[in-house]
């Protein structure tokens, strides 16, 4: 990780789950490279606040987002519920601060694009946090299949989810009122951004689930893409699935494990044998290509996505996921929820299906 | 319209007890988990599912209000199966409910009852089974509570409960995919099967009918069906032979040396012992059993060629071993007498919808199956 003469100061938004499990222990490790300063954390939970305390016990707790321009703060890490995202990162991309908003960035496309916008016209920096892009192992992949290594892709194969074990605080997270959306909002953003990392925009899709009134708790996705290869993707909050990807081309075929960063396993067409690679770095200092040191695990690679916009705001690199690239998924999210049907499920009865239906397209 | 109040909503009955309910516009459903994040599966309904632990009377009392019905489908271990009743009872009369529908279980007569068993016969709580003393425990329990409150209570006691997500269907499915899958007897017992719909339909029979204080009831499906017989839908959509499933008998675990250590350090005074001491002297007797029990590694010439070793054969357990063993289809007369109970779901279609299930899960599943079963 690339060391700076200044130290960037971070303010933590949101003090929930995904903070205490990831943002927390990665800014604490990055704190200790000198590399950032959590100067101020916001959360209106002060229970959450308490907790994010015990790591930053230096940051202050700011009870009005106003006051973040007021603590000299670089950088802001919304990691609050979705339905604020939109808000509290134009709230402080106008006060002047960078921006890394969690996934989804926002609940609509047009939110999104304000988001975009505003990072534009204040000219600061705006990156979502779909941190799979920084895994070995995704890169890896997109390496392979843009270099065309597997020949041209003839189909996929996503399966991902099980049942649901984040440890939600609020039931808001559930009500239709205030959730954005369920399985393919909440894992379908990363899965989503990297299909279309990997392959691009499809041109066709088909899309079924089970909301019944509600957010979806299961749902199918069919795509079908330019070059004429298709696609299958299965998210769910309820069935456990293989939590594998599949990807065929013409010369092989990969198979990923849901966040394993830093494996995939890899098998050429008609041949017996195949990879079941582990990644490395490149070693540039031998004269000749060998591999080198071990490549970033999971946490470190959520850590990445950090040392990415702190590089960016220094002028060292170009961000990975800028805003531009987080609204991909969402654009692809909000087609399938503007055409959804109802998911075939074998054991509802036929008086069962009708009122399926009809709230699924009130859904 | 009628208001129920589901316990134990996120679980398998739970579950498919608010989607029909809900679809079927059989009453208004209050769905009740344990965390907000049991509320996960049931969030593609826009209903007003609340969170209350089973054992905290206050919140359960809070989450019952207004509600007629309350349904406890809380599946677990001894201390949950005993310990929610009263607070679930009490909570139940302090919110005014009128009746408690509790999901007991056909076992309280044993796995494989003696012919002629039916809801009058006496009950047992000093079975082999220890799951089975818990369910009779367990009424006994809520008798006790109704005589000195006013909120019914009913008994619903179903044999072995199928259907989408149901344990007996995807562990079958899975150990067959992992080679670990068995019968017993060749599977020539008689599985006393209920669709979880036809279940539902017997709670909402409860919930309707009058007179049925304390009354218990044995529900299933209309067909007299083996082990053999019920799994054999779920094998062919797997593309598994039924008849190829090794059937294997009952070994009693050896109280070896090793099993005498494990058992003395996993049992509770001997944990409430460790617990007085410092986390890491306490890492370091647990470290100092694993490594005691660990079983050894078998170190290969490298001059060897890899084999493709079989898996460990499948055991059978005793409750298994029980089950398959049962020659008595249990009888659902009484049901039928005073709710009005014929299953809604038959044996044939309810292994199609089952099978469809394991396609909706992610399960490998082939064609669909021929499912004409042999009624014996």
């Amino acid at each position: 990780m690339v060391s700076s003469p200044k130290i960037v100061t971070v303010a933590l938004i949101g003090c929930g789950a995904v903070s205490q499990k990831y943002y927390a222990p990665a800014l604490n490790a990055l704190g200790k490279t000198h590399l950032l300063q959590v100067r101020a954390l916001y959360d209106p939970n002060e229970d959450s606040l308490a907790r994010l305390r015990q790591y930053f016990p230096e940051a202050c707790g700011v009870r009005d987002l106003a006051h973040i321009s007021m603590q000299g703060i670089d950088l802001a890490i919304i990691a609050s519920p979705p339905r604020y995202h939109a808000e509290q990162t134009l709230q402080l991309l106008k006060a002047g601060v960078a921006v890394l908003c969690e996934k989804p960035m926002a609940g609509t496309v047009a939110e999104a694009q304000a988001m975009i916008e505003t990072a534009a016209k204040t000219s600061n920096l705006l990156a979502v946090g779909l941190f799979r892009r920084f895994f070995p192992a995704t890169q890896t992949i997109h390496t392979i299949i843009t270099g065309r290594l597997l020949g041209e892709i003839e189909s996929f194969d996503f399966s991902e989810g099980g049942y649901f074990r984040w440890p939600v605080t609020s039931p808001a997270y559930f009500k239709k009122n205030t959730s954005q959306g369920g399985a393919l909002m909440d894992i379908g953003a990363h899965l989503l951004d990297l299909m279309q990392w990997w392959f691009g925009v499809p041109t066709e899709i088909s899309y079924t689930d089970d909301a019944m009134g509600g957010a979806e708790v299961n749902c199918l996705l069919h795509c079908k893409f330019a070059q004429g290869f298709t696609g299958k993707i299965r998210l769910s909050h309820d069935c456990q699935l293989s939590n594998r990807y599949l990807i065929r081309g013409s010369k092989g075929w990969i198979q990923w494990e849901v966040n394993n960063a830093g494996a995939i396993h890899l098998g050429f067409t008609g041949a017996q044998l195949a990879l079941k690679s582990k990644i490395f770095q490149t070693d540039p200092g031998k004269p000749a290509p060998a591999a080198g040191k071990p490549c970033y695990n999971f946490e470190q690679s959520f850590a990445s996505q950090i040392v990415n916009i702190i590089n960016a705001l220094q002028g060292k690199q170009s961000l990975l996921v800028p805003g531009e690239e987080g609204i991909k998924s969402l654009k692809l999210i909000e087609y399938c929820y503007q055409h959804r049907r109802l998911m075939p499920m074998s054991w509802l009865s036929d008086h069962e299906l009708i009122t399926a239906r009809h709230l699924n397209q009130q859904s | 319209m009628l208001k129920i109040a589901i316990l134990g909503a996120n679980g398998f009955i739970g579950c498919r007890t608010v989607e029909m309910f809900h679809l079927l516009n059989w009453a208004e459903v209050r769905p009740v988990v344990r965390n907000i994040a049991n509320l996960a599966r049931l969030s593609k309904f826009d209903l007003d599912g609340r969170v209350a632990d089973g054992f905290d009377q206050s919140a359960l009392a809070l989450a019952l209000q207004d509600c007629d019905v309350v349904v406890h489908a809380i599946a677990g271990d001894r201390r949950t199966i005993l310990g929610t009743l009263a607070p679930t009872y009490q909570a139940a009369q302090e919110a005014g409910v009128k009746r408690m529908i509790y999901l007991s279980t056909a076992s309280v007569h044993g796995q494989s009852p003696t012919p002629g068993t039916d809801e009058s016969s006496p009950l047992s709580d000093r079975q082999v089974i220890a799951y089975n003393n818990y369910k009779v425990q367990a009424e006994r329990q809520l008798l006790r509570l109704r005589r000195r409150g006013d909120v019914e209570v009913v008994f619903l006691r179903p044999g072995i409960v199928f259907g989408p997500r149901s344990f007996w269907i995807s562990s079958f499915a899975d150990n067959l995919l992992s080679g670990q899958a068995y019968l017993v007897n060749q599977g020539q017992g008689i599985c006393n099967s209920i669709y979880v719909d036809n279940l539902v339909r017997a709670i909402y029979l409860v919930m309707m009918a009058k007179n049925v204080d304390q009354q218990a009831f044995l529900l299933g499906d209309c067909e007299r069906i083996t082990w053999l017989e019920f799994y054999r839908p779920i094998a062919m959509a797997l593309g598994f032979d039924i008849t190829q499933v090794p059937s294997v008998a009952y070994i009693p675990p050896r109280s070896g040396w090793s099993n005498r250590i494990k058992k003395m350090l996993d049992s509770k005074p001997s944990s409430a012992f460790l617990s007085l001491f410092p986390n890491k002297w306490r890492h370091a007797v647990r470290a100092a059993r694993s490594a005691l029990l660990a079983v050894p590694v078998r170190y290969h010439s490298s001059w060897e060629f890899p084999k493709n070793l079989p898996p460990p054969a499948p055991q059978a357990t005793l409750e298994m071993t029980l089950l398959y063993q049962c020659q008595y289809k249990f009888s659902h007369q009484k049901a039928y007498q005073i709710l009005g109970y014929e299953p809604i779901v038959s044996f044939p279609e309810a292994c199609k919808r089952t099978v469809g299930w394991l396609t909706f899960a992610g399960f490998p599943v082939g064609e669909t199956p021929d499912l004409k079963i042999h009624q014996t």
